[in-house]
């Protein structure tokens, strides 16, 4: 009977163990998924919540593919991620190997780097929303005192996208910069000194050991600022809401809208089952990258 | 999958004697005593069984009524100090609180959604007029029909605010205050400029004298004209909509589902016309303001002419309203095609209702007769300028005191005549979004007023069910 018991508890240990992880998990992440999925299949909004729901099958992401906004949402949620991601990942791997170097007081830069970082989106979507205003901002003041004409930062459709990536590059660059410093101070300097006895420059160190040492960081990197900023939506809200004329309303703040703006639940959640799918493909891809990348390098050795 | 292997192997051969006695001990000893922790935090997690929570709940004659107001915050602190001193005396048997959040506007009817979808009981909520018919639809608010007849006051409201109220034929709100937008200007400004301010009364001579004031204004900081370009844009763009005999929606019969209901009709005539007012100010170099501050940019003389709210007055301190008539002139109206013209505002304002979660509805319905009751509102309206809805208040004892304290009191109660309304039906912010597109496109040049205006009642068509 003894043995019985132990070689239950036994078996049953691990997934005690796995319990309160995977109660989170469900709670917290598969319940909302499949809540979400549920949602998008019905015709739910705020002023139905409370009676039937329609079954309707696939008719909100077929009204969706057919939506104009939908598809202006998505383009400018590609050039806002693009250009956010690119410039994040330049100005922090930039940034990161300079604070890497044996410079005094790169401590306290470093620290002081973290700063936006730490700032909330919407405090940052406030003061951007100030410095780059029309008509009153510090923006367009410096431009008139060197004689130069106004820019409409957030009211051109053709400009107010790439302010916001500005905005967004100042807020999420330190990430990237702690980020790879990280994985710098991970990199031993015998294999820089080695190189150095072997007659490499800085840039070939740089670009024969420090990149493909720095890859696993580099991918885990840009798989977060890359989510993120296909998540992004607090700092657009504030500054822009979206306009004008759609031309900042990235697929996140399009979301935002469609379900707590006009109510449409069912088509909010359409939106965000679609997101899903789409961080999952770029994680995919990334990952897919790294591995392939991690084969290449093997079969080199 | 190998490794789990090995693991489960080494369990159930012994290998790992020792540590397989340690999970005897546990579970024998030590996970009767985390059952009875684990026992414990559900408990006290567990609201219904919570001790704490039996400890906080509330004896029979002990009651907080709770409500969800917009901001600002001074106004209804007055509010509910006066109403609930009296409320308190009415019941002197019953200890009554109010626990009320005041929220900034643009999050008040996501928060009173989300809170009523989830059946949280509220008791008392401030509605826009233009939420009316998405709560109502939603069966979020409780119907006041049968209480306001027994109260009968309604005839004591202006007939458009009792309406206000009312969707599909019941009253589910009690519009408290109004306000009206109007025409502000900064006096000297518009004398440096060598602009009369009669001529700010049509859309020729408006267009003239923003021409005239930013040429004397440029480089010191001032623009000439506010244009909003804000999400709200189309209210401002209304009335001159309005003016002209046009109307956001009518009913229409032929529906497929509702037999008649309502149809974009903005794209008027009378709409394209207005758009292409909006369209003209742009081209005279007004630019539309992306950023709004509710009047403070007027009061801060960012701007020299600003089409804006009764509630403007706010931005002012009460101690400069004796004189304020020096500085800062009025003009009771949006500018008009040609003189002569009748105007038109919008009307906005307050409206109480109390959501159908609502778990002190009898008590609730008391508070809010008493705040709207004239000695508890009149108090407040004055101290924020905003106007009254009803007639002992505009026109009974309290008016003189209203017209002594109010800046051009007087010239903004003769506003209301002009006034109209936007629809309440569920509809409606889509709506909203779709004439707001149709204006940006107008202001960025990318459409005509026509072509903007007509792709934005096609979409408002869908949004209506008409496709």
């Amino acid at each position: 009977m003894k043995v019985t018991l132990e070689a239950k508890t036994g078996r049953i240990q691990p997934y005690l163990l796995l319990a309160p992880a995977l109660a989170i998990l469900i709670g917290f992440l598969l319940f909302p998924l499949m809540w979400n999925i549920y949602l998008s299949l019905h015709d739910v909004s705020l002023t139905t919540i409370l009676g039937d729901w329609k079954y309707v099958g696939l008719k909100n992401f077929d009204n969706l593919i057919h939506d104009q906004d939908f598809h202006t949402s998505l383009k400018v949620s590609l050039i806002f991620v693009g250009g956010s991601v690119a410039l994040q990942f330049f100005v922090g791997m930039v940034l990161a190997v300079v604070l890497n170097q044996q410079i005094s007081g790169s401590n306290t830069i470093r620290a002081l780097f973290i700063i936006p970082w730490t700032v909330s989106a919407v405090i940052t979507g406030f003061s951007f929303k100030f410095i780059f205003s029309d008509s009153f901002g510090i923006m367009n003041y410096g431009l008139a005192q060197m004689g130069l004409e106004p820019v409409a930062w957030l009211s051109d459709p053709g400009i107010v996208v790439w302010t916001l990536v500005f905005a967004n590059v100042w807020h999420g660059t330190p990430f990237t910069v702690i980020f790879l410093t990280a994985g710098l101070f991970s990199i031993s300097p015998v294999v820089y000194e080695a190189a150095r006895i072997d007659g490499a420059t800085k840039i070939k160190s740089f670009l024969y050991i420090t990149l493909p040492l720095l890859r696993p960081f580099i991918i885990i990197n840009l798989i977060l600022i890359t989510m993120w900023s296909v998540n992004f939506f607090d700092l657009i809200l504030v500054m822009t809401n979206g306009g004008p004329l759609f031309s900042s309303t990235t697929s996140s703040l399009f979301m935002y809208r469609q379900a707590f703006e006009f109510g449409l639940l069912s088509k909010g959640a359409a939106v965000g089952f679609l997101l899903i799918a789409m961080n999952l493909v770029l994680a995919y891809t990334y990952i897919k990258l790294l591995r392939s990348q991690d084969k290449t390098v093997e079969i080199r050795q | 999958m190998k490794k789990a292997g090995h693991i489960r192997r080494d369990f159930s051969e012994g290998n790992i004697k020792f540590s397989k006695n340690m999970v005897h001990e546990f579970f024998c000893k030590d996970f009767k005593l985390i059952l009875i922790l684990a026992l414990v935090a559900v408990v006290l997690i567990t609201p219904s069984l919570s001790p704490l929570r039996v400890i906080q709940a509330q004896q029979p004659n002990q009651v907080t009524i709770t409500a969800i107001v917009a901001e600002p915050k001074e106004r209804w602190d007055a509010l509910f100090a006066d109403a609930l001193a009296k409320l308190r005396e009415n019941h002197p048997d019953m200890t009554i609180n109010i626990d009320y959040s005041v929220l900034p506007y643009a999050d008040t009817r996501k928060q009173i959604l989300t809170a009523m979808a989830g059946k949280t009981p509220i008791d008392l909520i401030s509605v826009d007029q233009i939420w009316l018919g998405e709560f109502a639809e939603g069966g979020f608010l409780s119907d006041l029909t049968e209480l306001t007849n027994s109260w009968n006051r309604s005839s004591e409201w202006y007939k458009t605010n009792w309406d206000g109220g009312i969707y599909n034929g019941k009253v589910y709100g009690i519009w408290a205050w109004t306000d009206v937008r109007t025409m502000w200007y900064w006096k000297d400004l518009l004398n440096q400029s060598s602009v009369n301010p009669e001529s700010l009364k049509t859309w020729a001579g408006y267009l003239e004298a923003a021409k005239k004031i930013e040429n004397s204004t440029k480089g010191k900081g001032i623009e000439a004209m506010h244009l909003v370009g804000a999400s709200h844009s189309p209210d401002m763009w209304y009335p001159y909509l309005w003016m002209q005999g046009g109307e956001i929606v009518k009913q229409k019969s032929g529906h497929p589902e509702k037999g008649t209901y309502w149809f974009p009709s903005y794209n008027s005539t009378e709409g394209v016309k207005a758009l292409e007012f909006l369209r003209d100010q742009v081209n005279a170099g007004i630019k539309p303001q992306i950023n709004h501050f509710w009047g403070q940019e007027f009061a801060d003389k960012k701007f020299a002419v600003m089409l804006e709210g009764s509630w403007l007055l706010g931005h002012f301190n009460n101690t400069e309203w004796d004189t304020l008539d020096k500085n800062v002139g009025m003009i009771p109206m949006f500018p008009v095609p040609k003189a002569g013209d009748t105007s038109a505002t919008m009307m906005g304002g307050w409206m109480l209702g109390i959501p159908s979660t609502s778990s002190n509805k009898a008590l609730s319905w008391e508070l809010l007769t008493i705040m709207v009751q004239p000695d508890v509102l009149a108090p407040m309206l004055e101290k924020y300028a905003y106007l009254p809805t009803q007639k002992p208040i505009a026109e009974g004892q309290y008016s003189g005191q209203l017209a002594n304290t109010i800046p051009y009191y007087k010239e903004l109660i003769s506003m209301l005549s002009l006034g109209h309304s936007r629809p309440s039906i569920a509809e409606y912010p889509q709506i909203a979004d779709n004439i707001r597109q149709a204006i940006d496109e107008v202001y960025l040049g990318a459409k005509e007023p026509k072509q903007a205006l007509d792709d934005a009642a096609k979409k408002s068509a869908e949004v209506l069910g008409w496709s």
